[in-house]
């Protein structure tokens, strides 16, 4: 039933990552390497101010920002080795899925934090999924953009999502759409990860699933 | 969480026993078998897009696409090399190892060594592999990374110049395995130029899963001519070297013809009747098969004819292969360094005495959680992980006749060589072993808090913290139970560690972790409990509908802290509203005064 994006690669050498790169990775390198800064990994707060730099350039979005708190939780569900900050290709996984969710066709209106970034980020399948064009997504609209987003989940779900995600009206700004998203990825990559037979079940003491579910 | 869940997926293999020797990790998830067959399917020799037949597999630096080293490399396969290749050509010996144009010395003086147990060899370099039988330009050799056996797959595309091989070859130029290992192994680092630099016993741990000891010369324990016996019988594999002061001298010849800062191997140990008295020689290689010592008991030395015919023809070999006999005395004079890597009892086949019962645990320093440092920085050292090991049995036959347990501890940084080129310095460590105090032995499950870390003295200490791959030291402590804290030297560090404890008698080694206690305390409350304080106060903030919402909780959340001097906080989030209303939503939708009640009660 869920059909999660593909996990990041396998950590290769650096050294085979970089002369792997399409000139676009290369040049994305560049930027996260401004972004990111000397330690080249991006913490919360380094993230918090990319992503609401990008969304204040874009007046159409309805979202009161990335909040701190949101930001953390997306760093430590993709934190793939423990250091509490985002990694290149942990970074890139992030973009890409963010380009992706939104990513795509009709709507002229781009997401771009500059000219390297701009390709990557066209309005989608947040816009294309904003039926009545009111900037966010709505309880009825919800379903429909999850599934774009690659992620058919049940009724049961989505109200869950709805009701742990949404304003008061039952919306979902972009902040939440998104925060909401990469956690429902890195959960389904987990579970993906620890079902190694693929029979759809894993099994966690309490230990694990602390270390699991706190970390998140 | 993404790392969590990775590291209780390899756990889980581990615990289904991927990761040895027999049931290899795949490098890169190739499959050797897999991608042989599609290759003899259709008919194409494997070409290896993870490792490409291109200038930026070579270097990044000295051998980099603009250096001129890398000028005018072709990628050959050895059929275009010469018309009748061989794997292995009358089985893989020493001999088949001759340094090219890479400072890899290291690396071959440990293959070479490697040579001399075919078991072993065997282990790391498939044998059933040929340019015959069933040949698809691919090959794959097998090394022990950081505690587990990798499986690494090439193609036979090796760099060449002028027809000539570039790095490794063999003396007869027709012999490929030592090339190809070699390739193998620099795509495990990411490139060739990656290898340039090393200890010898990083390629003797590589191949074996062993464990590594340094000998300094100057300073050899007085049995050390029986040590290096012993070693060579147990098939451990011994590598030495001569110090160099500045780099001027790196690969400078001295007058007897001994290569200064450059890797040899021990490839024998022997006493021979010189003259009607014992006199101990040592059997070394130079991994450049050529270049020989030429004082005392080298090849066409005097001394030679003052022993027995019999001996003489055993063990003198006069040729220019860069093998050589030296004295002992000699030996440890002119050498600096000898190592000694130890085998684990799955390397070693036969049923010797004198094999080490191993353990090995998996662990991080992490910047705010467990990069605690060393002993010198007491606020933060109590946070480094810790190792409990127990001690039972004391050692058969102790060398040095008193009764105590042997054992090494080896604490082996990872990743330090792929990111050499990133210019990152390996970190500086080492640890200390504390003796557990008596109200916490034979527990599991306790850590030693800073009342014990801090007060007590360690029983015993790496022998230095240091910036190498792996700090390993023998220690001799009267049984019982001990405490292994291993730590870089300065707090806050990220790296990632594997610790190994290797003893002569069967000891019981864990990681030591406080338990969880599974049942956490509930308190229950009823509505009775609730004061009318607060029923009136809900009231007010949930409004008509006696629902709280998120808005209403951030809120009033707000409100009461901002009350409160005494509470540090920036104020409660939406999202952190949103955490606590979705954790503590017991009812389908929305929730119940008295369950809600219970929940300020339990955050206020």
């Amino acid at each position: 039933q869920f059909v999660p994006s593909e996990p990041p690669p396998p950590r290769r050498p650096v050294q085979y990552a970089e002369q792997n790169e399409s000139n676009e990775e290369k040049q994305f390198r560049r930027v996260f390497q401004q972004l990111a800064g000397d330690d080249m990994e991006v913490s919360p707060a380094e993230l918090m101010n990319i992503l609401n730099r990008i969304i204040t350039k874009h007046g159409d979005l309805k979202t009161d920002g990335f909040s701190i708190e949101s930001c953390r939780s997306m760093v430590a569900v993709m934190d793939s080795d423990s250091t509490g900050k985002l990694g290149f290709h942990e970074f890139k996984h992030l973009w890409d899925n963010i380009k992706k969710w939104q990513a795509s066709t009709a709507a002229p209106c781009q997401l771009s934090y500059t000219s390297a970034l701009h390709s990557y980020c066209t309005m989608g399948v947040y816009k294309t999924c904003d039926t009545d064009c009111s900037g966010y997504i709505g309880a009825n609209e919800l379903p429909n953009a999850f599934r774009a987003a690659g992620f058919p989940l049940n009724d049961q779900l989505f109200n869950m999502i709805i009701r742990r995600y949404s304003d008061e009206n039952g919306n979902l700004d972009f902040d939440n759409y998104i925060g909401c998203l990469v956690r429902l990825d890195a959960m389904c990559r987990a579970f993906q990860t620890l079902d190694k037979d693929g029979n759809g079940t894993i099994k966690v003491n309490v230990q694990e699933w602390l270390q699991l579910t706190m970390y998140s | 969480m993404t790392s969590t869940a990775d590291r209780l997926a390899r756990q889980q293999d581990r615990e289904q026993g991927i990761g040895t020797n027999e049931n290899t990790v795949k490098f890169s998830q190739q499959d050797y078998e897999t991608l042989r067959e599609q290759c003899l399917k259709s008919g194409r020799l494997f070409e290896d897009n993870c490792f490409p037949a291109e200038r930026t597999s070579l270097g990044y630096n000295d051998l980099g696409p603009y250096s001129s080293k890398t000028r005018d490399v072709v990628w050959k396969r050895p059929k275009e090399l010469c018309s009748n290749p061989k794997f292995i050509d009358n089985g893989a010996t020493r001999m088949d190892i001759c340094q090219g144009a890479l400072g890899d010395c290291w690396l071959l003086a440990a293959i070479a060594s490697l040579t001399l147990d075919q078991q072993i060899l065997a282990r790391v370099v498939p044998q059933d592999q040929s340019f015959t039988e069933d040949y698809a330009g691919i090959f794959h050799f097998r090394f022990w990374q950081f505690g587990e056996w990798v499986d690494v797959v090439i193609d036979d595309r090796l760099p060449t110049r002028d027809g000539k091989l570039l790095f490794v070859h063999s003396a007869e130029g027709s012999e490929f395995w030592s090339a190809l290992l070699e390739k193998a192994y620099a795509k495990l680092y990411g490139t060739y130029e990656a290898l340039s630099g090393g200890n010898t016993i990083e390629g003797f741990e590589d191949f074996t899963g062993g464990i590594a000891e340094v000998y300094t010369l100057d300073k050899a324990p007085p049995k050390l001519f029986k040590i290096m016996q012993k070693a060579l019988s147990l098939g451990s594999l011994l590598g030495c070297s001569i110090d160099i002061t500045s780099a001027y001298e790196t690969e400078a010849v001295t007058a007897l013809k001994l290569v200064k800062g450059h890797a040899y191997s021990v490839t024998g140990a022997e006493e021979v009747n010189f003259q009607g008295k014992p006199v101990q020689l040592v059997r070394i290689r130079n991994p450049w098969g050529q270049v020989e010592w030429t004082g005392p008991w080298s090849d066409e030395s005097s001394e030679w004819n003052r022993v027995s015919k019999e001996e003489k023809s055993k063990l003198n070999h006069t040729a220019e292969d860069g093998e050589f006999w030296m004295s002992y005395s000699d030996f440890i004079k002119h050498f600096s360094k000898l190592e000694i890597c130890n085998l684990t009892p799955d390397t070693l086949i036969s049923d010797d005495v004198g094999h080490w019962h191993n353990h090995q645990y998996e662990g991080i320093w992490r910047v705010g959680s467990t990069a605690g440092g060393c002993r010198n920085f007491s606020a933060t050292f109590p946070s480094n992980p810790q190792y409990v090991v127990r001690l039972e049995d004391v050692d058969d036959n102790p060398l040095d006749g008193k009764d105590g347990c042997t054992f090494l501890i080896g604490l082996m940084q990872k990743d330090g060589r792929r990111q050499k080129r990133l210019d990152r310095n390996l970190e500086t460590i080492g640890f200390a072993i504390y003796e557990v105090p008596d109200q916490y032995k034979g527990q599991s499950n306790v850590r030693l808090g800073p009342d014990v870390l801090l007060r007590q003295k360690a029983v015993a200490m790496s022998s230095s913290f240091i910036n190498t791959r792996e700090v390993c030291d023998r220690f001799k402590l009267p049984p019982g139970e001990y405490v292994i804290v291993p730590s870089t030297f300065q707090p806050h560090k990220n790296a990632s560690f594997l610790l190994r404890v290797f003893s002569e008698k069967q000891a019981a080694a864990s990681p030591l972790e406080e338990q969880i206690a599974n049942r956490m305390k509930q308190k229950e409350a009823s509505e009775k409990d609730v004061d009318p304080q607060f029923k009136t106060f809900f009231k007010q903030i949930a409004g008509n509908d006696m629902e709280v919402s998120v808005f209403e909780l951030v809120e009033m959340l707000n409100k009461v802290v901002a009350q409160r001097s005494d509470i540090k906080t920036d104020g409660f989030s939406l999202e952190t509203g949103r955490l606590i209303v979705s954790l503590l939503d017991v009812s389908s939708l929305r929730k119940k005064l008295s369950s809600h009640s219970l929940c300020f009660k339990t955050l206020l």
